[in-house]
Order: structure tokens, then sequence, then C-alpha cells
């Protein structure tokens, strides 16, 4: 549509410019993290020396109160079952939702829609009680069923929309064959919806490993803390230590960083499924 | 066979109903101050609309002697509407354009991924990285703003009131883009390129082209781009949160903090509730447009 | 060796779409039965109905002994307990399993022993051609292997029943000449009943033994392929058997072609209409004017396989597509010689046929 050379030249360039400028943030903080603060103390582009160090790493990872090693293996330890635990319960009901037909089938499948626009304060006095009063509060369990609970009802969404895609002479043809539902949805259709379920894991896990609201709310014991809590807990009351805060940063943000790189297809694909319809 | 498909539902029903339908439920009660929390006593509190006095003649809710004058802090009703309000269309427009501008770029695909970087990271990652970009001595934004000879602008924006508020929305700006970028790119995607040919051949200008046939064409994403930022914009928390707890002075209040503040300092419970309860009734109209649209598509 | 009997079949769609409308017939034990009839006839529902993938309105349906679905009685048996094979029209092999493994998928599913699996899975791999094929995925192969796959899974629990969706409508020409001789072989050698549901021809008269020609859901006729030729019992059925197409003639009872064949004492006299039908096959385009009762003019040749065709335009005011004999080319005057046609009366009901 843009017709050229010119033209051409001009739109590559401010895009890239664009796209230069949208990264600089993360470039100055990763600039920050690895440069002593005396160097950046007039701005991190200011290049008169440069000294790298990776010590601001070390000293966030081990610092005394909140070490981030912990955050980290804490986040790993909550993301991982948060994510598996949502996606099976949520692809079989996404299944039944896709296939089956039920009497109150609508009206389940709109409250689930509307949870979805519901904010996490929405439910979490009542939960925070409850876990309080199950024994739950603080631990790993609590948090991990929380989130699972809460990952359903859009999971749920997204994979009942993918399943509806996929033809149903597969699963005929199974029927015909004497296979149970159960049977079906194992060997016939979770394979074959792979590619869904995949950007599926990898948003919930992306989500979980973010999320900071029900941590924060649940987990006091900084022995239990997971990564994105311990980030504010190292802003120092009047002084901010921005080599610590960026490096902290950097650690915790690489994660999902790295997910996103290298399942970016899975990543985008799962994002654009919830404003483009097929 | 009956039981084997209610077997298919039952699990995350189940979680489904205690875990979130449940609270959602209890927490609206609470703010009436009807306590129906198993085995808790939340409230002990007759049940009475007192709360939503409380909440509505609070300043932290609403400040009319900010807004008349003109100076922060608002009240947090009025910040999270300043957020939609510079948000929104920015974002939008913003988006829309981008994901036009790229459509003929080598190498977009790249610059997409850039620029959609914001909605990966944590958004903990996000306040921080705002609050440093805005810092007076090693903040991006105040190079920038020394460079284009913007010198009254120059200081740390989150530790000031009147420009607290506006450091975060405008980051917002930049972590968010991504999403409307990435969505309008996809959206464009769909449209046949014959229909932008006809047009080609009709003799039609570009401009022309992208009011009168691209933007009507995404009406639909453009629906859901606008719904989901809404809603994002009014449940944003960890922003917030890490980059100005909601001060200085409560200049930049919103209202999940608010909820936050009640709950976690002021130990009211009830309040808190009452505010989370406001904060889903304000999205509450953008929901059911959302869901409108997704449900037409059934 | 099972005969499937379907009694009053009805099935009616939300709001008030008659798909079938009181389907009998009674399908003899290694009989293969082919159901005719054009996109909409409702004969995939049907096939659908007897597998179990969808239920009748009204009616039943009985396998051998045992009545798989009473709609009045609610009685389902679900698809898996049917001892039936079913082919799909996109043969819905799955993909992501070998073809061995698609084979083996329904005798996993009835968890007979390991060997017994692999012994019936190569044993019909054999018959079916399609052994060397074992260790590829459905990705890796053709059109026509990938049905003989899709036959071979239905075939391999030995059912007593064999159901076929359209089977060949996704093969190209070439190749569906084999495919339907090879699927009548198998049946032939099997000796098992069997349903074929298609919208082509050429496809029941290659392998039917009776043919059922459906419309709208209602029962045209049912009959051997010879039958529906020779005796087509509606306008319908005469002009969707054949090819090409019978000549099918609008005519008044005093039309003079209507003498001049010789018809006037067959044609009912009070009826405003009659249709003459006349199959290209059976009329003649000749050079010698002198013997037919017919005269025209030739306008377009035309060669559909080995013969010759010519549309002629009769004295008499319409059209006719017919045999071209011995050096007739276009414009050209000629006569043209009637073997056999058929008379309907003005509701299209076929009254009598006369054979010159």
């Amino acid at each position: 549509m843009i017709r050229g050379p010119i033209k051409w030249l001009i739109v590559n360039v401010i895009a890239w410019i664009v796209g230069v400028l949208w990264i600089l943030p993360f470039v100055g903080i990763f600039m920050t993290s690895i440069r002593p603060f005396k160097e950046i103390v007039h701005g991190w582009w200011v290049f008169e020396e440069f000294h790298p160090t990776f010590s601001k790493y070390f000293e966030a990872l081990f610092h005394p109160s909140y070490p981030l090693w912990r955050g980290l293996i804490n986040s790993f330890i909550i993301v991982i079952p948060s994510t598996i635990i949502p996606l099976i319960l949520a692809a079989l009901a996404a299944y039944a939702f896709a296939r089956f037909s039920f009497p109150i089938k609508n009206y389940l499948f709109l409250t689930m829609l509307f949870i979805m626009t519901v904010p996490q304060q929405m439910m979490i006095i009542p939960i925070f009680f409850m876990l309080h009063n199950m024994k739950l509060l603080n631990t790993y369990l609590g948090l991990i069923l929380v989130h699972s609970s809460w990952g359903i009802p859009w999971i749920t969404f997204f994979l009942r929309n993918y399943f509806t895609m996929l033809p149903t002479e597969l699963e005929e043809a199974a029927l015909v064959d004497g296979a149970s539902y159960r049977q079906i949805f194992w060997r016939i259709v979770f394979p074959v919806a792979l590619p869904g379920i995949v950007s599926a894991a990898v948003l919930q896990f992306a989500w979980v490993w973010n999320d900071f609201f029900f941590a924060l709310m649940l987990i006091y014991d900084p022995k239990r803390m997971v990564a994105t809590q311990i980030l504010p807990l190292l802003k120092g009351q009047y002084h901010i230590d921005w080599g610590l805060l960026s490096a902290g940063s950097v650690m915790v943000m690489t994660v999902p960083v790295m997910v996103y790189a290298l399942l970016h297809r899975y990543y985008v694909k799962g994002f654009t499924a919830w404003a483009i319809k097929k | 066979m009956r039981l084997e498909k209610l077997s298919f539902l039952l699990p995350a029903l189940l979680l489904i109903f205690i875990m979130v339908i449940y609270p959602i439920l209890a927490t609206i009660l609470l703010s009436f101050n009807i306590d129906i929390v198993v085995g808790a006593k939340v409230s002990d509190k007759p049940p009475s609309l007192e709360n939503y006095f409380k909440a509505f003649s609070s300043k932290e809710l609403l400040n009319w002697k900010g807004v008349e004058t003109g100076t922060f802090p608002m009240g947090a009703l009025i910040h999270n509407a300043l957020w939609v309000a510079i948000h929104l269309p920015i974002t939008t427009i913003l988006g829309l354009l981008l994901a036009v501008l790229l459509q003929n770029v080598k190498g977009a695909s790249i610059i997409r991924s850039l620029i959609f970087l914001g909605m990966v990271v944590p958004m903990i990652v996000g306040g921080l990285l705002i609050a440093f970009s805005f810092d007076k001595d090693i903040g991006i934004v105040n190079f920038l703003l020394n460079i284009l000879g913007l010198k009254m602008f120059v200081k740390t924006w989150t530790t000031y009131p009147d420009t607290a508020l506006f450091a975060l929305i405008l980051g917002s700006v930049w972590l968010w883009t991504g999403f409307s970028v990435v969505t309008y790119s996809a959206g464009l995607a769909s449209i046949p390129k014959e229909i932008i040919e006809a047009a080609l051949v009709d003799g039609a200008k570009f401009r022309t082209i992208l009011f009168k046939i691209i933007i009507p064409l995404l009406k639909p994403v453009t629906v859901a781009v606008v719904a989901m930022t809404i809603i994002w914009d009014l449940k944003i928390f960890d922003i917030v949160y890490v980059a100005t707890r909601g001060g200085p002075g409560g200049a930049s209040m919103v209202l999940s903090i608010l909820m936050w503040d009640y709950f976690a300092r002021v130990a009211d419970y009830t309040m808190s509730a009452t505010i989370a309860t406001i904060l889903t009734f304000i999205i509450l109209p953008v929901a059911i447009i959302w869901v409108k649209l997704v449900m037409r598509g059934r | 060796m099972v005969l499937v009997v379907l009694e009053n079949i009805t099935k009616i769609f939300p709001p008030n779409v008659v798909a079938l409308d009181n389907i009998s017939l009674k399908i003899e034990s290694s009989e293969f039965f082919v159901t005719l009839g054009p996109s909409g006839s409702g004969k995939t529902t049907l096939l659908r109905i007897i597998a179990g993938l969808e239920k009748p309105t009204k009616g039943r349906v009985i396998i051998g002994d045992k009545v798989v679905v009473d709609a009045e009685k609610k009685v389902f048996v679900e698809p898996g307990e049917r001892n039936i094979g079913m082919v799909f029209q996109n043969w819905a092999l799955y993909p992501h399993m070998t073809v061995y493994d698609n084979i083996a998928f329904p005798l996993r599913i009835k968890k007979l022993p390991k060997n017994e699996i692999d012994k019936r899975v190569k044993e019909v791999a054999e018959a079916l051609g399609i052994r060397e094929l074992l260790n590829r995925k459905p990705s890796q192969i053709s059109g026509g292997q990938q049905q003989r796959v899709a036959v071979a899974r239905a075939l391999v629990k030995q059912p007593d029943v064999l159901l076929l969706d359209e089977p060949f409508s996704n093969l190209d020409a070439r190749i569906r000449v084999t495919a339907r001789e090879f699927v009548r072989e198998i049946q032939k050698t099997l000796g098992i009943t069997t349903i074929l549901v298609t919208h082509d021809q050429a496809d029941a008269f290659a392998v039917g033994d009776r043919i059922m020609v459906l419309k709208d859901g209602k029962i045209q006729q049912v009959g051997t392929a010879r039958q529906l030729y020779d005796e087509p019992v509606n306008l319908f059925v005469a002009n969707f058997i054949g090819n090409p197409p019978m000549n099918i003639i609008k005519l008044v009872p005093a039309h003079p072609v209507i003498k001049a064949l010789n018809l006037e004492d067959i044609v009912p006299k009070d009826d405003s209409l009659v249709y003459l039908g006349i199959r290209p096959d059976e009329a003649l385009a000749t050079v010698e004017i002198d013997n037919a009762y017919i005269v025209g003019k030739t306008r377009i040749i035309e060669y559909v396989g080995a013969r010759k065709y010519v549309k002629v335009e009769v004295e008499h005011g319409f059209p006719i597509k017919v045999l071209a004999g011995e050096n007739v080319t276009e414009n050209q005057k000629v006569g043209v010689l009637v073997r056999k046609v058929h008379v309907f009366n003005s509701k299209g009901i076929r009254i009598e046929s006369i054979t010159y």
C-alpha cells in the first residue's frame, strides 16, 4: 500500500526508530543492573567509563533479608502446579462445553465470561478468611489452589473456542470405534488440540509467574514469598538502590521473557484469540 | 454416558463455585455488612448501607476540593477515570497506526515483539520501569525532556502529587500499547488483500482507505481492544503499588490500592469489600459489552 | 450376516426442517445397498441415524435381531455398541497416529490381547493392499491409500454392518473407478451387509445391488440399477439416473409428436400436460430421413467418453440430445429414430414405457 521507494524507506526508518525507542527503558534497566552507580549517576546512557559488573545480581540473589534466589524457587514451586492443574480441569470442562449439551450450559458459560472480567480484589477477602480457616494461609498449597481456581474460567473459555474449531469427524469415528468420551478426549482430542493447549499453558504460566496481588495477600513469610513479592521489598524506604532493583527486575522478568521468546507463536496466538474470532 | 459427561465438568465447576463465585458473592454481601463467610467472623455489624455512604463521602474516593481546584489528589474514582480518559484513546489510536505502519516494514514481527515486551513482564517490573524512567537523574524521560528544552518538567515525577498519576498513566501507555498493536495486526491480516487492492484500483487514497475501509472492518477488534483496555485500567494495582503506593499523599490512589489499603493497613474488611464491589460494578457495563461481543460470535 | 431394518424413520431438525419423512426399508443380509440422492435429500442423516450419531425423531432401526434405536420407546444403543464399521467422507483418520495405530484403535478400545490385535491389523492391511504403509502417518500417504486405511479400520473389528459416507467424492476421477471396483470386491468377498451413501449415480450403479433414490427426505424408488434405469417411477428418478440425463419434453396431449410416435392411446386425455422422456442413448440421429417419425436440424456435437451425441432442434419446436449416427455433422437435417420413450403424466408419475 505504500508506494514509491522513498516513502517505503521513510516508513521503515520510522518503524525501526519507534522499535528502538520503545525498548530503551529495558536497555536502561539492564545497563543500570551491570554498571556501578557512580558511573550512571548522571544517566545510564553516559559512557565515559564502562566497567560492567554482576555484583548487583549477587547482591539481589543473596540479599540478607529478602534473597531473590528463594523468591525465584518459590515462584517455580507455585507456577508449575498452578499451570498444570487448571489446564487439565479446564480442558475437560471446555470439551464438555464444546461437545455436550446440557440444560444450563449457556448460563454457566455466561457466568464464566463475567468472572473473567472481575478483579482479583473482588474475591480475595473471603478467600483470605477461608484459607485461614483451612490452615492454608501462607502456604504453597493455598496459593496454588487460588491460582488454579482463578485460571479455570479463562482457560475453559479459551479452549472451548479452540475445541469447537476441530472437525467432529475424528471424534465420531472414535465413537463408532467404541471409545468412551474419556478415551476420545485423552487419545484423540488432546493430542490433536495440542497447539491450543500449549498456548493456554504458556499464557497461564506467564500470568501466574507475573502475579503479585494474590501472593501479596496470601503469603507473608519471607521464606515463602515469590519473586514478584521480593522485588518491592528490595526498594529502600529512603534511598533507592537502582542497581539492586534493576538486577532483581532483570532476573524476575527473564523467565516470562524466555518463555515468550521460545514459544512466541503460541503466546501471540493465545493473546489474539481474545479479540479475533476466526 | 451421562455420568461420564458429568465427570468432565464437575471438578472444574466445583472449584469455580467454591473458590470464585462464592467469594465474589460473599464480598458483595460484606459490603452491606452481611457476613456469609464460612467459619470466620468477618463482620459483626448489622446489615446496612453505611459503608457506601462512608465510601462516597470519603476524600480517598472522591476529593471534590481537589477536583474543583484541579490539584491532586482528586480521589481514586477520578484517578481511575483520568486513567481511562488518557490511556484508552492514546493506546488504541497508537496501536492501530503502528499496526498499519508495520504492514510493509521489513522485520515487522521483531518490532512488534519489542513493543509487546511490556505485556510479557510482570507488572511489578513494569511499575519499577516507570519509576525508573521518570527519575530525575537516571530516568530517560527527563533526559529527553532536557534535550527538548522542557526543563520545567524535569523532576522525579513519581514523587510529586501533580505528576505522579500522569507518570503512571504515560507509563501504562508504554506497557500496554503492545496489546493493541499485536491485536490490530492480527485483525489487519484477516482483511483480504483484494479489498484493499480493489480500492486502490478505484483510485482511493491511503487516508480514505484507512477511514472508510480498514477502520469499519476492524470494528469488532476495536470493541475488544477498548473493552479489555478499560477493564485493565480499572483493575490496575501492581504498577501503582510499587511505583508510588498510591502517593504522594494519595495523589495517585486508585480503587484497587484503596481496597487493599482498607484491608491491610486499616483492617476495615467491610470497607475493603465495599471498594472492591464499587470497582466491580464500574467494570460491569464494559464487561457486558465485551460478553455481548463474544456471545455474538456463537 | 445381518439384515438391517428401518421402520418409519422420521427426522425433524428444529424448528421444523423435515430431513427424513417416514422411511421404511429392509436391507438384506450381505447386500450392498446404496442410498442415492442430491445434497439435502437426507441420505447422510439416514446413515448417521443407523450409525447412532443422530437420533431419529420417530421410528426405529433394527440391526440383526437387536433394536438399536426406538424413538418412541426411548431405546438407544451407543454407536460403539452397534458393531458397525463406518468410513467417513473425509476418512477421519487420526492424524497423530500411524496407519497401524489407526487400524488398531478399535481393537485396543475393546482391550483385545496384543498379539491378537497385531494379527488382525496385519491381516486386514494385507487384504486391502496397504501392508507396507503401516508405519506411516496419514499425511504421508495418498488419498486413495487413506481411503483404504479408513476401510481397514472399519473392517478390522469384523462388524456386522459396514457404512460408507460418500467414500469416493474425495478421489479424483481416475482413482474413483479403481476404488469402486475395489470396494465392491471386498464386499463380495466378505459378504458383509453394506450401506453406501452417495450423490453420484455412477458410484451407485457401479457397486449397488439395490439402490434407493431419496429426495427431500422421501423415498422415490428402491430397486436394482436396471429397474431404476428402465422403469423410473417418476420424473425425478428418470432425470437423476443416467448420463447424459434423459431428455424430458413437456407437451400438451394434442401435440403432433405424440401422434408421430403412436402414443395417442397411452397419453391420458383429461390431463393438461404430459411429459415424454427419451434417453439420449435410446435415440439416434441419422442422415436417412425417410424412415424417421421425427425430423430436425442438428446443432452441437458432443463427446461423452467413446460416444458421440448431437443436439437436434426437432421441427416440432423442442431440442433433444441423441446419439449421433455415422456421417452426422452440425447444422444438418437429420431424422431421429426413437427406440424407447417413457410417458409421464402431469404429476410426473410414469404411466408407461414403449419400446419400438
